[in-house]
């Protein structure tokens, strides 16, 4: 098979993924208690109200006619318009996702910047206390709840140390970019940016820096074992370059297939990281869209966040198959 | 502010001397100045900077400040900025900044003025209300007798362009005026409380910015004649706003205010301590002695405008039985519910009005706890032995799954009865409870209303009469007597009716009468504000310590 023919093949089973998110998502609204109409009704309305809302928002129409016209209009870029907040929805959606990915990118900066350094050195200091450290902080790091982390961390380094903000959002990570030629004054808009999402990425970031520390050392106990490592050190080279040049390389492949997956899982984690910080993003959206019984944003939002799992995996079965051509004939 | 200013300072010559790492320190810095946003004004931009230099120009800020800068936090933000489209209470919190109606609620619920200076019934079913003179908009037109009547109509009528869920709010408007300088409105009916109704509800927009622009626009944007007016609104994360310095009445202290929110109750008790907030809404009781024993900031509670009952459908057994229903008032300690699950932050009721309402009766006690009572009364009944359910919702009120284990246990305890709690979420409850259908409502459940008009046929009428859109009572006496008020101009005698309404439903006891909810503010300690019962936070009056 050419590799041509495996991204188009990835691709279409990637819009199948899709439609089938589409479709649960649609359904869920059917099998959830509750409904949208008491949402915007108050609770002493008429059955007659409640009647005309019900129209108004589409609900008296045959399950087909709306699962078609949603899929119609989402075809089109329509996500459909909230009555409760009277907004488009796709608009509302789109408006979120920057502040998701920007935590979930600085969280997954935060990651790499630990865990690879910490498990290299790990590996290379095997069974000294320099290990027993980064074992210890991996356990921690894997066992310990992210929002339990999160309000410790606010407890501590902003409520009693006053180091950070406790929450919210005061500028983008592109605000601080623009800052660089002005107007506003660089370093003051980087000060404010960290304040507020250091938190939050370190709380997100913490499981999957304990996860890529663990596989970058035990990826580097394994290729340093391996015959061209002894090879390369019996040639005489220096070992600094044998452990970063061949060995570290190496381990850095599956390293990279699971920083591309797990980027789609913090977009989709940070729901409950999101609602403890406040981070207006596209978690707190969710939260939000649940308490009010928001379907359509609702299914905006969980349909974004599943487009987006599908075209990181995506993303990596390409970039996969470019390293590895074996995967294509697989 | 002042010692906010030197406790910053403080904080920052311990960061410097501590030599923290230079991310941690760039952070530091900024996190300090909380409400900084560089894009923003002069005043709250002065926060920034590193060092002796920003020293100065906070002192310089602080001198130089026109007026306060208030954050307020809140459980939720709002679902779009049109005052005349939603139905619920932190929407009307923003709106309410910018948006204000004829007549407004002092701190205690009382009827004052606002952009109606006078109100009177020129006959049994017509009011009409004076306009203020030199009244602007944000956007600087003035305000005319035009826009009142558009604003009433677009409220009540559906077509005047949108479908209000505040439809029923006014009345039942059959017609309204513009005159010079006056607005008349006309109603099917007497309607008895008309002034209470504009009192709480009927925000006034400018007619001619509602028609040139599309509901998106105005659920992003505002245009009112409110003590603020807005400056940004970035949607689900805060609404900002600053002072209207062309306001009609006395221009507030504060410059500045941000409304933001924290679906958390720590986050938002975080942010008070941490002094990026001044006001925090719903600091829950096991957060009350975390707030109290800090130096920046208090609690401060209110009595809401919200009682708390489990009620009883009227149709079915045992509740049918006005002996058991009696019984379960005399099972459940409610005294002690308030003290020990509450924290003292609810003050027990004995009938469906609350005490600063209309047509309270003073000389209706609470049922006291007495569980021998009650359990003769069970056996009086008939249903010895009933095995009953109470439904409740999961986080809708104050503690409201432990408030409904207390009281299921107290009636599970005598002798009797048996009681379980059945604990469901609020949306999938209130869609059994709003049905037409009373066959389809819970047998007992557990329930909050508000009632923001400060009358009780605002609460009865709904709840307890036979054709109210939640009842679970019907009762020929009950009915006649809310008729009979409804239909009684002379307010004298109408309280009067409205009490012994109260007086005949605790002896009928249709509910469990159990508490009436207080609002627990968290208020930052440089600051003064006085928290009003109907919930509604007015930052114009908060002032300077």
């Amino acid at each position: 098979m050419s590799q041509g023919r495996f991204v188009a093949k990835r691709t279409l089973q990637g819009i199948g993924v899709v439609w089938g998110v589409v479709t649960v998502v649609f359904a869920l609204r059917f099998v959830t208690p509750g409904s949208a109409i008491n949402a915007v009704a108050p609770l002493d309305a008429s059955q007659e109200t409640r009647r005309a809302i019900a129209r108004e928002l589409g609900l008296d129409e045959p399950l087909y006619v709306q699962y078609g016209e949603y899929l119609f209009d989402l075809v089109r870029g329509d996500m459909g318009f909230s009555y409760i907040r009277g907004q488009e929805v796709t608009s509302l959606v789109a408006s979120k996702v920057p502040a998701t990915v920007e935590l979930a990118v600085a969280a997954t900066v935060v990651a790499i910047a630990l865990s690879i350094p910490l498990g290299v050195v790990s590996a290379t200091r095997r069974n000294q206390p320099v290990d027993w450290l980064a074992t210890l902080f991996s356990l921690a790091g894997i066992s310990t709840p992210n929002f339990w982390l999160g309000i410790m961390m606010i407890l501590v380094l902003a409520v009693q140390l006053g180091i950070f903000q406790t929450s919210g959002r005061a500028v983008a990570g592109v605000e601080v970019l623009a800052a660089i030629v002005g107007p506003a004054s660089f370093i003051e808009t980087l000060r404010l940016w960290l304040a507020h999402i250091t938190l939050p990425a370190i709380a997100l970031g913490t499981y999957f820096t304990a996860l890529i520390t663990r596989l970058t050392r035990s990826g580097m106990l394994d290729e340093l074992g391996k015959p061209y490592v002894r090879a390369a050190r019996a040639k005489g080279l220096p070992e600094t370059l044998v452990r970063y040049k061949h060995a570290l390389r190496n381990t850095l492949i599956p390293v990279i297939t699971v920083l591309g997956l797990q980027l789609g899982t913090l977009i989709g984690g940070a729901v409950i990281t999101e609602a403890v910080f406040s981070w207006p993003g596209l978690g707190t959206l969710v939260i939000r869209s649940i308490n009010l019984r928001d379907w359509p944003v609702l299914q905006g939002s969980l349909i974004v966040i599943g487009t987006s799992f599908v075209l990181v995996n995506l993303l990596v079965d390409v970039v996969y198959a470019r390293l590895d051509p074996r995967v294509v004939n697989e | 502010m002042d010692d906010n200013t030197e406790k910053r300072v403080g904080r920052r010559t311990f960061l410097a001397a501590a030599g923290t790492a230079t991310a941690t320190a760039v952070a530091g810095c900024a996190g300090d100045t909380g409400e900084a946003d560089p894009t923003a004004t002069d005043t709250e931009t002065s926060g920034g900077g590193g060092g002796g230099e920003d020293t100065e120009t906070e002192a310089e800020s602080t001198e130089t400040a026109s007026g306060l800068d208030v954050t307020v936090t809140m459980g939720q933000m709002d679902s779009g900025l049109d005052p005349q489209d939603h139905a619920e209470t932190n929407t009307e919190i923003i709106v309410g900044q910018a948006y204000e109606g004829l007549m407004d609620r002092n701190k205690t619920g009382g009827i004052v003025e606002a952009l109606a200076t006078n109100w009177e019934r020129v006959e049994p079913g017509v009011a009409r209300f004076t306009l203020r003179d030199g009244v602007t908009f944000h956007n600087g037109d003035d305000l005319t007798a035009e826009d009142v009547a558009f604003s009433i109509r677009r409220i009540v009528f559906d077509d005047t362009g949108i479908a209000s869920p505040q439809k029923n709010d006014l009345g039942a408007v059959s017609e309204v005026e513009a005159g010079d300088g006056e607005v008349t409105v006309r109603f099917d009916g007497l309607n008895p409380i008309v002034f209470q109704l504009f009192a709480t509800n009927g925000p006034v927009v400018q007619q001619s910015w509602i028609e040139s622009n599309g509901s998106d626009f105005i659920n992003r944007n505002a245009n009112g004649t409110g003590p603020f007016q807005l400056t940004n609104y970035d949607s689900g994360n805060e609404v900002s706003f600053e002072r209207n310095e062309e306001y009609w009445g006395e221009v507030p202290e504060v410059a500045t205010t941000t409304l933001n929110a924290s679906s958390e109750s720590s986050t938002r008790v975080n942010r008070l301590l941490a002094e990026e907030s001044e006001i925090v809404t719903n600091v829950p009781p096991q957060e009350v002695s975390r707030v109290e024993s800090s130096d920046v900031a208090g609690v401060n509670p209110v009595p809401s405008t919200r009682i708390i009952f489990l009620q009883m459908r009227y149709d079915v057994e045992p509740f049918s039985n006005k002996q058991f229903r009696q019984a379960l008032n005399y099972a459940v300690d409610v005294e002690s519910i308030v003290e020990n699950v509450l924290n003292g932050f609810g003050s027990i009721t004995g009938q469906p009005t609350l005490e600063q309402f209309t047509g309270y009766n003073p000389d209706v006690d609470p049922y006291p706890y007495d569980p021998e009572q009650a359990e003769q009364l069970v056996e009086e009944s008939g249903f010895a032995g009933a095995e009953i359910t109470l439904e409740t919702p999961i986080g809708r009120y104050l503690k409201d799954v432990e408030v409904a284990q207390a009281a299921a246990s107290d009636i599970d305890s005598l002798s009797n009865v048996s009681c379980e709690v059945r604990q469901r979420e609020f949306s999938s409850l209130v869609q059994d409870i709003t049905t037409g259908n009373i066959e389809d409502k819970p047998n007992f459940n557990l329930l909050g209303w508000g009632n923001g008009e400060f009358d009780a046929s605002q609460t009865i009428i709904p709840l307890l009469t036979t054709d109210g859109a939640l009842t679970i009572l019907k009762n020929d006496e009950i009915d006649s007597l809310m008729q009979e008020a409804q239909n009684e101009a002379d307010p004298q005698a109408r309280e009067e009716i409205l009490q012994e309404a109260n007086a005949r439903l605790h002896d009928l006891a249709p509910w469990v009468f159990m508490h009436q909810q207080f609002s627990v503010y968290g208020v930052a300690s440089d600051v003064e504000w006085q928290p009003r019962s109907d919930e509604f936070i007015d930052v114009d009056t908060v002032s300077r310590m």
